[in-house]
């Protein structure tokens, strides 16, 4: 067989720089026009959901995509965020715009003391740990109920107006676009981070960490950084579903293990290491939760069925299929 | 809280007695776990709904069968035992021979795949209900001040005569000696003639097996619904890091040991403190012992 020279693929007009631009400028006015000339609310919810997870799962995949590092208790962590702007608005009047940094900046606390303990270890066992540490968060959560209000749930308060645009909950649209502006910066800022010195580093621990070490870079001290950047942002994202979603509750399909599964398996969908590929996945499969709603448990047989499909079929996820779509 | 409770002998009986029923009951899981996970390396997330299908198979075999319940038990394990089989000959033995170096990570994540599955055909095939008995053998024995139902005794007793044929099957048959090659050097063993993938599908059998035991076992106590699975699956995995990873008798002490504390526990708190204390337990055992509590091998550290 002969190998194609890179010149004639680069000479297919689909995959030139201009249409390349033009395909992804569609993708986003898709993003941006279709949920309000819809105007169906529950559209719009649809659309706040595959992205927010798809975010979700994009950090995610940082850690996991990147640099190896599984966090199974990675729901404990939203939780963090989530409950950290709540409860700064519950008990101590802060502004829950400002929630959106302290979630962020508890959760990376706990990111970095997490990471600390458990990245001299490796691989099942740092999965170990942070599912442990995920779930001594939720229990906490939920065994503090003068605090936190427990599984009777905690009502968070919805943002208040800011440059005259009303957060108030019926204006879901707001919350859509603040979702687009929050998780079209996180994303910018991973792509950038992957593609810096520290993704070059972070890829390299994940193929080979003695190799890494052995070319005198601090691989402890890289993992430490990747796992504290992602935390920090999972806090953001955990402190905006908090608004956004009005009530929390330290349960299992919310902050536990089940969460976590639900976003590992959008991250392992779209391909592990592609970033832009959880969003896809958390559109594909929102959508497919969505469609399929009538059939009930049935969803999460085929939610199941895909991830040990991809796991032994389609190992690099979407990504995979990428070459023929785009 | 009052500690001279404790020293009533009833109260005292009724604690260890529930502790070592709950630390069987871990500890029939977390050998299971502990084997696969020191022979293949793959942390098996899903064998809490194998311990689940056992307690169906239980249910099925005495209620609507109506036949004795050790043949439900037997029914349960050899049923488990051939599902695990196919389990990992069709999922798992594939997954490791596509995905080269790095393949106990990708089957962690497949074996939650196999949860989310499992659990969910349970929940449509049989629904929400509890499908359980309320007892396999009724009386107690009376000695003393001690007060102890048969139904616990008898938990207790095939418990332990489970694990001691696991140790000597382990020990002294061949299949067991090649199960301890193959778990020490597997290039090593390959050469002298043990098929390996014969070995991972067997191990992964008989963990199964443990674990539709352990369901079919305790029905009375968890009876069958589609996430009974779930208590059992975290704390066996606890016993596991307690006992240090592999290590199958430091996983059973372990078991032991936490099923005693947390009925200790419960007679003191309220049952929601218990998990924090378990949960907290493990992440300090990781933290300063990763090999467990009772191994003296080193873990793979960065």
């Amino acid at each position: 067989m002969t190998a194609i020279p890179a010149r004639a693929r680069d000479a297919n007009p689909w995959r030139s720089t201009p249409v390349r631009v033009l395909k992804v400028l569609f993708l986003i006015g898709l993003l941006i026009f279709i949920p309000p000339l819809i105007d169906n609310p529950y559209i719009t919810r649809i659309f706040i959901s595959a992205v927010m997870l798809g975010v979700m799962a994009a950090i995610f995949d940082l850690m996991i995509g990147y640099a190896g590092l599984i966090n199974f208790g990675y729901a404990g962590f939203l939780a963090v965020g989530a409950y950290t702007s709540a409860l700064g608005t519950f008990h101590f009047q802060v502004s829950p715009w400002a929630g959106l940094l302290t979630g962020g900046l508890a959760t990376a606390l706990i990111g970095l003391a997490t990471g600390v303990i458990s990245l001299r270890l490796r691989g099942l066992y740092v999965a170990l740990l942070t599912f442990f540490v995920g779930e001594s968060i939720r229990f906490a959560l939920s065994n503090s109920p003068e605090f936190t209000r427990g599984m009777l749930g905690l009502s968070v308060r919805p943002l208040p107006e800011l440059l005259g645009f009303d957060f108030s909950r019926g204006n879901i649209l707001a919350y859509y676009y603040l979702l687009l502006l929050l998780g079209g910066a996180i994303m910018l800022l991973l792509t950038w981070l992957v593609r810096s010195r520290f993704g070059l580093a972070f890829e390299a621990i994940r193929e080979d960490q003695l190799a890494t070490q052995s070319l005198g870079l601090n691989t402890t001290k890289y993992k430490l950084y990747n796992f504290t950047i992602a935390s920090f942002l999972a806090g953001v994202m955990g402190a905006f579903y908090a608004s956004y979603l009005g009530i929390l509750s330290p349960s299992p399909e919310e902050f536990g293990v089940y969460r976590t599964v639900e976003i590992l398996t959008i991250t392992y969908v779209g391909g592990r290491g592609t970033l832009w590929g959880s969003i896809f996945a958390a559109f594909l499969l929102i959508g497919l939760q969505e469609y399929f709603r009538g059939l009930g448990p049935w969803r999460l047989v085929i939610y199941g069925s895909l991830l040990i499909f991809v796991m032994l079929f389609a190992r690099r996820g979407l990504a995979g299929f990428k070459k023929y779509l785009w | 809280m009052d500690f001279s409770l404790l020293l009533d002998p009833y109260i005292l009986t009724e604690v260890l007695v529930q502790g070592f029923v709950r630390g069987a009951m871990y500890a029939l899981m977390a050998a299971g776990l502990s084997l696969i996970f020191g022979i293949m390396g793959v942390k098996n997330f899903g064998h809490g709904e194998l311990f689940m299908l056992g307690a169906y198979a239980m249910f099925f075999v005495t209620v609507v069968l109506g036949w004795p319940w050790p043949v439900g038990i037997a029914v349960a394990a050899v049923a488990l035992f051939i599902f695990g089989m196919l389990l990992e000959r069709t999922l798992i033995d594939t997954l490791r021979r596509k995905a080269g170096r790095d393949w106990v990570l990708d089957a962690f994540i497949l074996t939650i795949g196999i949860l989310v599955v499992l659990q969910n055909l349970a929940l449509i095939l049989f629904g929400t209900s509890r499908r359980g008995v309320t007892s396999l053998i009724d009386g107690v024995l009376v000695w003393g001040p001690v007060i102890v139902s048969y139904e616990r005794l008898m938990i207790l007793g095939v418990a332990s005569l489970v694990g001691l044929s696991l140790w000597a099957f382990i020990r002294f048959s061949s299949l067991g000696k090649a199960i301890r090659a193959a778990s020490q050097n597997p290039e090593a063993a390959q050469t002298l003639g043990i098929d390996i993938r014969l070995i991972y599908t067997v191990t992964f059998g008989i963990g199964a097996a443990l674990a539709g035991l352990a369901g079919g076992l305790l029905i009375s106590i968890y009876p069958a619904h589609p996430t009974v699975g779930f208590e059992p699956v975290i704390k066996s995995l606890a016993c596991v890091i307690l006992g240090g990873l592999g290590n199958v008798p430091g996983a059973i002490l372990a078991a032991l040991l936490l099923g005693v504390i947390e009925a200790y526990s419960a007679f003191f708190m309220s049952a929601g403190w218990q998990n924090v204390i378990t949960a907290g337990l493990v992440v300090l055992i990781l933290i300063v012992r990763p090999s467990g509590l009772f191994s003296s091998s080193k873990v793979e550290r960065a």
